[in-house]
């Protein structure tokens, strides 16, 4: 009897022990809901219940209010279903990612979904205050300074008029974005572009894109709008009917897919400056070589922090961030280019990261195998991760987009500048590894040693043609080099192809047979959340 | 003075209210359950119903748009 | 119609990638160079020692051990060439010219490169990057290219003489197949054309697939035949269309389609000849590479090219060639998983019947057509709807 009270009592104050807890037991069925928050131990509860939960809901309305006001923001919540659906769901979003979180993995994951949270506002803001369908088809100032252009587009291509105008990526919130916080909201677009007479088998994330422009849903917030054949053939079919429901000056910059080439890279080059004379046509303003360099510099400041957090990832077992906090993160900010929001979380993380290390805290302690994650992942379901520590003790350590931009942009000379951003642009997400060829793709084996990692998480996206085209030799090498790989199918924003349970089912049955192990907490093997957000 | 103490008393006991009403708002996920019960099913409603532009009766123009090309001679 | 005198020779030509030319182009210590792309040139192909043969897998209409490889989720066109070259069909190849022009081929040449499929010692697969657009930075890029990845390995590797010179000898060579592929096309125009889109779609084939040397005297005796040929008294189809799409070099779905009532009067599909078969022109000033480049590129009407003027100008290009050869019609197909035909073709079906007033047919395809009943339920209503037209219109 005393023994039970001391243990309440610990698991009151510490939380309930990793193996002992059963997260699956919170879950209202089908809903994703929760019965009640997790108790954490006081200490983790009352850090999630201040500076989680209440800060973030606070700068949901800060950040708004900071970036246009509630009025600005109540109109385009009305007007698009890709913000409201999904607005409403953010802290559901933070929950699902940090559930099981403890200590400073969990303040440290957070920064990162507090900083994508601002940017997501901060830009979507723009769009609206620029947005003639907002503003009764006015085409008002903020409008004539906004430059818009697709989400594979980096934004490092814009620095050199960052001073006087602003980019936003136009997929990157209406879609992207929203996938990851609400699966719901985006089959409304895959719908409604396939009753226009798309077949369904292209990839569904250009399907998606393509469907909010059938639905009438992307805000018209740039004079101008500069696209790329990133990632792949679906992606150029794409921007066919983007251009023609955009109708407006529409300039293409393909990135070139045997890029390894010497001869290749010097079209990319001839292309970037082709777009900025494109730019400086449309918005008016010259190109200004020192804010180039200023906001190179900066980004490449964030670069250098990224490969600190890699080191301390691959070498240690200190690496206080999880798995769908690096991944987005880093594509986010890698994608997004330089702000300030990124710098101000990278100085709160490397505190963290610092502390973590120098006091040999380890974030992650129930960790059985290091996943590398490969391949395009589902992002109805990027906080799989989350899942698959707590239930199977799987820590993926790292996966293949963060890996795309790995290098620091010169900014010594315009030939050197030119020639690395150049470079920059070819590593996009999915083009560097998933269909720029082969020998990119399998690179897969040096950063499984680079890691430490014993394990893959191979995405199977049922849509992409690029790794479609390739899977049974990975196939062949998994079982040439006995490596564990467990399949992961999904088809990226459409969580009605193969479901989360689907794919947990998928982990379960391999890490039961092949790995011949039990779960750290049995609750999550099976539970609905069909109908969740 | 004493009225002054009645509010800060009164302040206090109603930010104590009000933070352990957050906290169980909190707790037992009542904000999602709001959203999720409440106001998801309103905006869905609001966005199944809104009038919305036939897209496909855009117009189309063959030669609305000329070639952008800039010579490589004019770049920096 | 008489029966062309050698269709039937040029139909069995059709049946296997490594036909009685291609050995014989093998046998006269020709190098063999395969391509699967129009953005390949193949004039640099047919090269004076050289001899070019467009990929096709005829009759594979179940690629297994090609789908173990790339999935049943990736086009059936890539997986049925990777299918034949695991089989050894491919083995006359000394060397694959790679275009990265859209995925699933790509990964199919990628498999080329890495596996050693091809049992030929000198075998090599070799790249060549195709921009997406016709800008002078476009085409300029595209003759470094074309310099780096195909002259200079047949140089490097084989010996083939890449000059100036033997450059203009194959595009004279290839010129010459161009007008007689073009004459032979043109009767396609006529009220009642003399010669069928099967018929066509054969001709045009073997000049893909043959040693064009080995090719061209049976050309021309059908060009001189064909000025002769007679129609039938009464037209033996009800409507004609225009072909347009992803890959297609199956003739049996041409007949399939003329079967329904619907003649084929033109190509504009991969493997067809609109564009195809335009003769290359030296403008003054250019050096015959650079103006191989700047060909391959302006005529290029593939939907992976992403200029704002060309996404829409195609559109238009194919109302026109419907105007010039008198088309009722317009069957838009796409191969299942070809991504920008997808896209494209769900444009094109609004657009054209929209602005240019021209009924389209959308469908999708597989690269072998085996369950072909669907497809001729659609074309037969497709021919209705036409004729239907054509009354309500008091023709």
């Amino acid at each position: 009897m005393k023994k039970d009270i001391k243990k309440k009592l610990k698991d009151f104050w510490y939380g309930k022990p990793h193996k002992e807890r059963r997260l699956g037991d919170l879950y209202i069925d089908k809903t994703g809901l929760y019965k009640h928050r997790e108790w954490r131990g006081v200490k983790d509860t009352f850090y999630y219940f201040h500076m989680i939960w209440l800060y973030n809901y606070a700068n949901l309305v800060v950040d708004v209010m900071k970036n246009g006001g509630l009025f600005v923001f109540a109109k385009g919540v009305w007007r698009y279903r890709w913000v409201g659906q999904t607005y409403i769901t953010v802290m559901h979003w933070f929950d699902r990612g940090h559930e099981g979180m403890r200590g400073e993995a969990l303040r440290a994951t957070a920064w990162h979904y507090r900083a994508m949270t601002n940017e997501t506002i901060r830009q979507f803001m723009r769009m609206f205050r620029a947005d003639t369908k907002l503003n009764k088809g006015k085409q008002n100032e903020i409008y004539k300074k906004t430059m818009s252009h697709d989400e594979t587009v980096c934004g490092a291509i814009f620095y050199p008029w960052r001073d006087k105008i602003d980019n936003v990526a136009l997929q990157m919130i209406p879609y992207f974005v929203t996938c990851h916080v609400n699966c719901q909201t985006v089959l409304n677009y895959i719908d409604a572009v396939q009753s226009i007479g798309l077949p369904a088998d292209p990839c569904p994330m250009c399907q998606a894109e393509a469907g909010i422009y059938v639905l009438d849903d992307y805000p018209d917030y740039s004079p101008a709008f500069v696209a790329s054949n990133e990632a792949c053939d679906g992606s150029v079919g794409t921007g066919i009917l983007q251009d023609w429901f955009m109708n407006k000056p529409y300039f293409s910059m393909p990135q070139p897919m045997q890029f390894d080439d010497p001869l290749v890279h010097k079209h990319t080059m001839a292309e970037i400056e082709e777009a900025w004379k494109f730019i400086e046509e449309h918005m008016g303003i010259p190109f200004d070589w020192d804010q180039y360099v200023k906001y190179t510099e900066k980004f490449n400041k964030l670069t250098e922090f990224e490969w600190e957090k890699w080191d301390v990832a691959a070498n240690t077992p200190y690496y206080p961030i999880n798995g769908v906090a690096q991944a987005l993160y880093r594509i986010y900010y890698s994608q997004d280019g330089y702000r300030d929001i990124w710098a101000q979380t990278d100085e709160k993380v490397r505190k963290i990261m610092h502390r973590c290390v120098e006091n040999k805290i380890e974030t992650f302690p129930e960790t059985r195998h290091r996943l590398l994650a490969w391949s395009c992942a589902p992002l109805y379901y990027s906080f799989w991760t989350t899942w698959a520590y707590n239930c199977w003790g799987l820590n993926t350590v790292m996966n293949m987009d963060s890996l795309m931009f790995d290098m620091v942009l010169r900014t010594d000379t315009y030939e050197n500048a030119l020639d690395d951003l150049a470079r920059y642009h070819e590593w996009a997400p999915m083009r560097r590894m998933a269909v720029g060829g082969y020998k990119h793709v399998f690179e897969l084996w040096e950063y499984m040693k680079r890691f430490n990692c014993d394990m893959v998480m191979m995405y199977d996206q049922l849509a992409c043609k690029g790794m479609q085209g390739i899977h049974g030799m990975f196939e062949d090498e998994f079982r040439e080099r006995n490596i564990h790989a467990i399949w992961m199918p999904h088809a990226l924003p459409e969580s009605r192809t193969v479901s989360r349970a689907e794919i947990r089912r998928i982990i379960n049955d391999y890490m039961f047979t092949v790995m011949q192990e039990e779960p750290l907490d049995p609750s999550l093997l099976d539970f609905d959340d069909s109908l969740s957000w | 003075m004493k009225k002054f103490k009645k509010i800060l008393c009164g302040g206090l006991v109603a930010a104590i209210l009000s933070y352990i009403g957050l906290f169980l708002v909190f707790f037992f996920d009542l904000d999602g359950k709001f959203l999720y019960y409440v106001v998801g099913p309103f905006l869905i409603k609001h966005y199944d119903n809104m009038p919305r532009k036939d897209m496909t009766k855009s117009e189309y123009a063959m030669d609305a748009f000329p070639k952008y090309e800039y010579a490589q001679e004019e770049a920096r | 119609m008489r029966d062309l005198k050698h269709l039937i020779y040029f139909d069995n030509l059709l049946q296997e990638a490594n036909n009685e030319l291609v050995r014989q182009a093998k046998e006269d210590g020709k190098i063999i160079a395969g391509y699967t792309c129009y953005h390949m040139p193949e004039v640099l192909l047919d090269l004076p020692g050289c001899v070019g043969v467009r990929l096709r897998a005829p009759l594979c209409t179940s690629p297994d051990i090609a789908t173990y490889y790339m999935s049943g989720r990736t086009c059936h066109y890539g997986r049925s060439l990777l299918e034949r070259a695991l089989e050894g069909g491919y083995n006359f190849l000394d060397v694959q010219f790679a275009t990265e022009t859209c995925t699933v081929t790509t990964r199919f040449q990628e498999h080329l490169q890495m596996m050693d499929v091809i049992d030929n010692p000198v075998f090599f697969c070799e790249f060549t990057d195709v921009p997406f657009k016709k800008t002078a930075n476009s085409i300029d890029h595209y003759k470094r290219q074309l310099e780096g990845h195909v002259l200079k390995p047949l140089s490097e590797k084989f010996g083939i003489d890449t000059s100036d010179k033997a450059l203009l000898a194959a595009i004279e060579e290839h010129n010459e197949v161009c007008r007689l592929v073009t004459e032979i096309g043109d009767y396609r125009k006529l009220e009642n054309p003399t010669i069928t889109g099967y018929e066509f779609s054969i001709i045009m084939l073997v000049t893909l697939v043959c040693p064009k040397y080995l090719i061209l005297p049976k050309l021309r005796e059908t060009a001189k035949e064909m000025k002769t040929r007679k129609p039938d008294a009464k037209p033996n189809f009800r409507c004609k269309v225009l072909l347009a799409g992803s890959e297609n070099d199956d003739p049996d779905f041409i007949k399939l389609i003329e079967s329904c009532g619907a003649l084929v009067v033109a190509d504009r599909f991969c493997y067809g000849s609109i564009p195809g078969r335009e003769e290359i022109e030296i403008k003054e000033g250019e050096s015959p590479i650079e103006a191989i480049a700047r060909h391959y590129l302006e005529t290029g009407h593939c939907p992976r090219f992403m200029g704002q003027n060309e996404m829409r100008e195609r559109k238009k290009y194919l109302a026109d060639v419907a105007k010039e050869y008198n088309a009722d019609g317009i069957i838009v197909e796409s191969n299942k998983f070809c991504e920008y035909w997808s896209y494209e073709r769900t444009i094109d079906s609004i657009v054209l019947p929209r602005d240019f007033g021209y009924p389209v047919c959308s469908i999708e395809k597989e690269y072998i057509n085996t369950a072909s009943g669907q497809l001729r339920t659609r074309f037969q209503a497709f021919v209705e709807s036409i004729e239907i037209k054509h009354i309500q219109e008091g023709k």
